[in-house]
């Protein structure tokens, strides 16, 4: 730790040596660390942003939901969605990734910032993220799927995430988003006239909560409200709870909810699972990390 | 008289094998730099230091290292090298800045951990915290 530092005089300046048993300085200013245990609580983003040159490799299942009992084992050898994603953290704070899931051959990039972080001090209560996609459809046009240009693909996700570790166990967080479909789906009325089945822009919250109850695993939960009323197929809310398990290099977590699709969007706009009638799917979400 | 060579002759393979396993055994020498070493731990070892440093023990070092540190790990038997009992006085003898720098360096094995705890803060939590595995 040999630094050198300039003193300086009323006679001159001299350079001196520092000693080796200088102490270490640390950051005036200290994070709260690990709110949560990676990028996912189930179908949502944490406030987490991986430490600078974290490669991560998700994949993520949603199979089928329970409803029809041991036909088809509750769901699990039914059709499933699936995901796969890749992200980086090529700077302090922000995340850049891709996904491609086989629900409609769906692909996003998206991008995640960490704008304001927990302090030790409680000069800043919470943890403030941003998180976003560009998703698109890359399904071939078909009798059945007619996009007129390549714009009308195209759907955006934005939702600010809003954290606080309240102690070394409990983490919540709340997260308003804003979904928007640039082509979405209507139907023809008795006149022969295009009516719309959706709005193009939605508003969603979203409630989430980690419980550790020891170490390397937590109990994780979310609740997703969307707020936007459509003329029709209004989607339902997501009720999910389930485990999460974490080593150095992983990050596994297996659940049931009510949300179908891997894309923020499609949950926020479709989602016609209800909780209340007890249509439930079993999921896992896994993560595999690298530090470059 | 045979029996006896025979008993004499299994004592000493014995004790040439055990003679044999204890070399095996024997960690490498691993001195840190003098520089290292003598770097003092500008972290209080307090309550909330070493809960700072369990986390991240439990985290990334007790599949190998085991949760008390006696190298007894879930991932210890497939390692080449056999991790270091920290209970023990040869280990707890050396200086928490040598310690620090072992975390950071990483040798054979033992990954660095530079990339993965990058906040110096951190590494002497966790140096704290395996200060509390001394017997």
């Amino acid at each position: 730790m040999a630094q050198k530092k300039t003193v300086k005089d009323t006679a001159k300046k001299t350079t001196v040596t520092a000693d080796t048993t200088t102490t270490p300085v640390l950051p005036k200013k200290s994070y709260i660390k690990n709110t949560f245990d990676g990028n996912y609580i189930i179908d949502n983003q944490t406030v987490m942003v991986p430490i600078k040159g974290t490669f991560e490799f998700d994949i993520q299942h949603r199979f089928g939901t329970v409803d029809n009992g041991l036909r088809d084992l509750f769901g699990i050898f039914a059709n499933a969605t699936m995901k796969l994603g890749f992200s980086y953290t090529p700077i302090n704070n922000l995340q850049v990734g891709f996904d491609a899931t086989n629900e409609k051959m769906e692909v996003d990039f998206n991008l995640k910032w960490a704008i304001l972080k927990q302090t030790k001090d409680g000069s800043m209560p919470v943890s403030i993220t941003y998180f976003g996609n560009a998703m698109a459809n890359t399904q071939a046009n078909s009798v059945a799927l007619i996009y007129v240009t390549t714009g009308d693909r195209f759907a955006y996700f934005n939702q600010i995430i809003i954290a606080r570790k309240f102690t070394d166990k409990l983490s919540l967080q709340i997260s308003p988003s804003y979904s928007h479909f640039n082509d979405l789906q209507g139907y023809l009325n008795a006149a022969g006239n295009p009516m719309p089945i959706f709005n193009n822009d939605n508003f969603s919250i979203s409630a989430s909560g980690k419980y550790q109850i020891s170490e390397g695993m937590a109990l994780i939960a979310n609740y997703d409200q969307p707020l936007t009323q459509n003329p029709a197929d209004n989607p339902h809310p997501n009720l999910s709870f389930g485990i999460e398990m974490r080593t150095s290099g992983h990050d596994f977590e297996i659940f049931i909810g009510n949300y179908s699709s891997l894309m923020p969007e499609n949950n926020a706009f479709f989602n016609q699972n209800n909780y209340r009638k007890g249509q439930f799917l079993v999921g896992f979400d896994i993560a595999r990390l690298w530090n470059f | 008289m045979k029996r006896k060579l025979i008993l004499v002759g299994s004592v000493l393979s014995v004790c040439i094998m055990s003679f044999a396993f204890t070399i095996i055994q024997q960690p490498k020498p691993w001195p840190a730099p003098e520089k290292d070493a003598k770097t003092p731990n500008p972290v209080k070892s307090n309550a909330e230091s070493i809960s700072a440093g369990k986390a991240l023990w439990s985290l990334h070092c007790a599949s190998c290292h085991g949760k008390k540190g006696l190298g007894d790990g879930s991932k210890a038997a497939q390692l080449k090298t056999t991790p270091q009992d920290m209970t023990l006085a040869s280990f707890q003898t050396q200086s928490d800045g040598s310690i620090y720098y072992k975390i950071n360096a990483g040798r054979d094995d033992m990954p660095s951990f530079k990339k993965k705890i990058p906040d110096a803060e951190d590494v002497w939590n966790l140096v704290n915290y395996v200060r509390t595995f001394k017997k």
